[in-house]
């Protein structure tokens, strides 16, 4: 999405000179053209820049469904999130567990990488059979894959019979995060590894050859050509992986089913603000940073995407 | 340098065997991958077709003790679980919000591309911005909207704000339309064809397989989407499958668990046919993302 987002913004149409009179051909072409992209500007007035402005005033009010009367109160939502006895412990825990939970994309990434490198040093044949089939999970259904890996995790599940151990996945603070990075790292590594070897086959052969006469093995030229070389996959598959996994809500609701040690920060303003708490402003408050953090690391990418990463 | 080429051709037998066995040792660990991949699926369908005591037994089998398929059967027949209802709600969402979609942002990228627009570059950042947005930033005032207009409980909330387009759409498109060279549509407009008639006789038809890619793309977003149906949807038979699916929770009640294998299966199979019909073209897509970005 990035991309699109970068090509589409850099070729410009050049400034019309400016004493130059309209023609009125020209005038109606610039209102239709208008009217064209209007549908897509009141969506984004709308569903974008209003609920935005909203978020952010019902972080600075109390909110009571019932009455339906809201009051402002200035910071106490966002102090709330921090030093209330009954709900900062709750949102401490949704940020500590969405953090650790975030293991999950260096793990694929690693898992992706080394795939790929094992489809090319290998020569496989089967390679884009391979391909296929490690994307599968990310096309499905993230409820379905949960229902599945819930069943898989289960204390007399089929993972603990076949691994012959009673370990409680699913009821433990720390084997609950395990299991979620175990099952979301085997989820992810199939798209990584597409990318990787994408990223894999624009790195010059003529390096490889060159290191090889300089007596490099196979390992060496893995850590000093292809792991530089790759490294604007490595950068997109972070960001993207940070992104998405900051905004993680299906797996504390559905396969850790509400579980202490798997709520996420998204979920957190789900519990706070509709399952029915009536406390929609401190979960304003919560979305707001959320949304901060997001667009921070967003505008870190499209800054330093060109610095930090090589490219031709 | 002898040395070398001496070296070479003396260790070049057991270099071979070394070679064969590095590749023996890669397909073996490729296919524990596909193991891991391919396994949550096969138990899936596999446990779709046990009874819930079976499934839910001390001593399970691998393999249906007894296989049934009361499990597919309810799920057709129940109204607590109606798989039907939330399959046509699905495919109602999907058909209003791409059709209408599509062609909303078809045309504004018709627009960011050929026309005489002005100040295209602050249109194109200000749609742009919406995307470094987290959907839970915008959810709780569109809740409180939603139901302050009587749309709660209903597929409205899942579709009005696809009417307005989709903005990777559109930018993807902006950029295969501006490949179109503009002689093409000079003609038409020789021939007196407004900026309309333009959009919808000469620059759709050429830019059709890029919309079709997209609309796939689209299509499996909404079909897996759970989030939003899962805040708005709470009559089972007003659910998206995402939400019934999500509703059927089997951690919440073990009885349930082969029905909601069952109804994870016959979702899922859609998704699958799309997917390994244009397998090609999801790897490619994706690839290019990655390497450019």
């Amino acid at each position: 999405m990035q991309v699109n987002e970068m090509q589409a913004a850099a070729p410009l149409a050049p400034p019309a000179p400016k004493k130059k009179k309209v023609s009125i051909q020209e005038r109606k072409e610039r209102w239709i053209a208008f009217l064209f992209i209007l549908p897509p500007v009141i969506g984004f007035l709308i569903f974008t820049a209003l609920s935005v402005i909203f978020t952010v005033v019902y972080s600075f009010q109390h909110y009571n469904a019932l009455s339906d009367i809201s009051e402002f109160v200035q910071f106490e939502n966002y102090i709330d999130l921090f030093t209330s006895p009954t709900r900062a412990p709750l949102f401490r825990k949704a940020i500590v567990n969405t953090f650790v939970l975030l293991l999950s994309v260096p793990f694929s990434m690693i898992l992706g990488l080394i795939l790929a490198g094992l489809l090319r040093l290998g020569e496989i044949k089967g390679s884009k059979f391979f391909q296929v089939l490690y994307y599968v999970p990310a096309v499905s259904s993230a409820v379905a894959m949960n229902i599945v890996w819930n069943y898989i995790f289960r204390s007399n599940g089929i993972l603990n019979t076949i691994l012959g151990i009673d370990t409680v996945w699913l009821d433990g603070d720390v084997t609950i995060k395990v299991a979620i990075i175990f099952k979301n790292s085997i989820n992810a590594m199939g798209g990584a590894m597409i990318l990787y070897l994408a990223g894999m086959l624009n790195v010059p052969k003529d390096l490889y050859e060159a290191s090889s006469l300089d007596g490099a093995g196979k390992l060496r030229q893995f850590f000093s050509i292809t792991l530089p070389l790759t490294s604007p996959v490595t950068f997109y598959l972070l960001i993207t992986g940070v992104i998405g996994g900051l905004q993680s809500y299906a797996d504390a609701q559905v396969f850790a089913a509400g579980n202490s040690g798997a709520t996420t920060i998204v979920y957190f303003i789900w519990q706070q603000g509709i399952q029915g708490n009536n406390n929609q402003g401190l979960a304003s408050a919560a979305s707001v940073l959320l949304a901060v953090l997001i667009m921070i690391i967003t505008l870190i990418q499209f800054k330093l995407s060109n610095k930090w990463v090589y490219e031709e | 340098m002898q040395q070398v080429i001496l070296k070479n051709s003396v260790l070049s037998w057991w270099q071979k065997a070394a070679k064969i066995v590095v590749r023996v040792l890669i397909y073996a660990l490729l296919v524990f991958g596909s193991v891991l991949i391919v396994f949550p699926f096969l138990w899936m369908l596999l446990s779709s077709f046990k009874t819930p005591l079976d499934a839910n037994a001390l001593d399970f089998s691998f393999f249906p003790k007894e296989w049934v398929t009361s499990n597919y059967a309810e799920l057709f027949a129940s109204a607590n679980f109606p798989i039907v209802d939330a399959f046509f709600n699905t495919i109602l969402v999907e058909v209003s919000v791409i059709v209408i979609g599509t062609f909303v942002s078809a045309l504004a990228a018709f627009s960011f591309a050929k026309l005489k627009l002005q100040h295209k570059t602050f249109w194109l950042l200000f749609l742009m911005s919406g995307m470094m947005v987290p959907y839970a930033a915008l959810m709780l005032p569109q809740f409180r909207v939603f139901q302050a207009i009587n749309m709660f409980d209903t597929l409205w909330p899942l579709i009005l704000p696809g009417f307005f387009g989709n903005v990777s759409m559109l930018f993807f498109l902006v950029q295969y339309m501006r490949g179109v060279p503009n002689a093409i549509l000079e003609a038409a407009r020789m021939d007196g064809a407004g900026h309309f008639t333009c959009f919808i006789r000469v620059m759709f038809p050429l830019v059709k397989t890029a919309i079709a890619a997209q609309v796939i793309f689209w299509f499996i977003g909404i079909w897996n989407d759970y989030f939003a149906p899962s805040i708005y949807l709470i009559t089972p038979d007003k659910m998206t499958l995402q939400a019934l699916l999500g509703s059927l929770n089997p951690s919440m009640n073990r009885q349930y668990l082969p029905m909601a294998l069952a109804g994870a299966v016959l979702s899922s199979i859609p998704m699958f046919v799309i997917y390994l019909s244009c397998q090609k073209f999801f790897i490619e897509s994706l690839a290019i993302s990655g390497v450019k970005g």
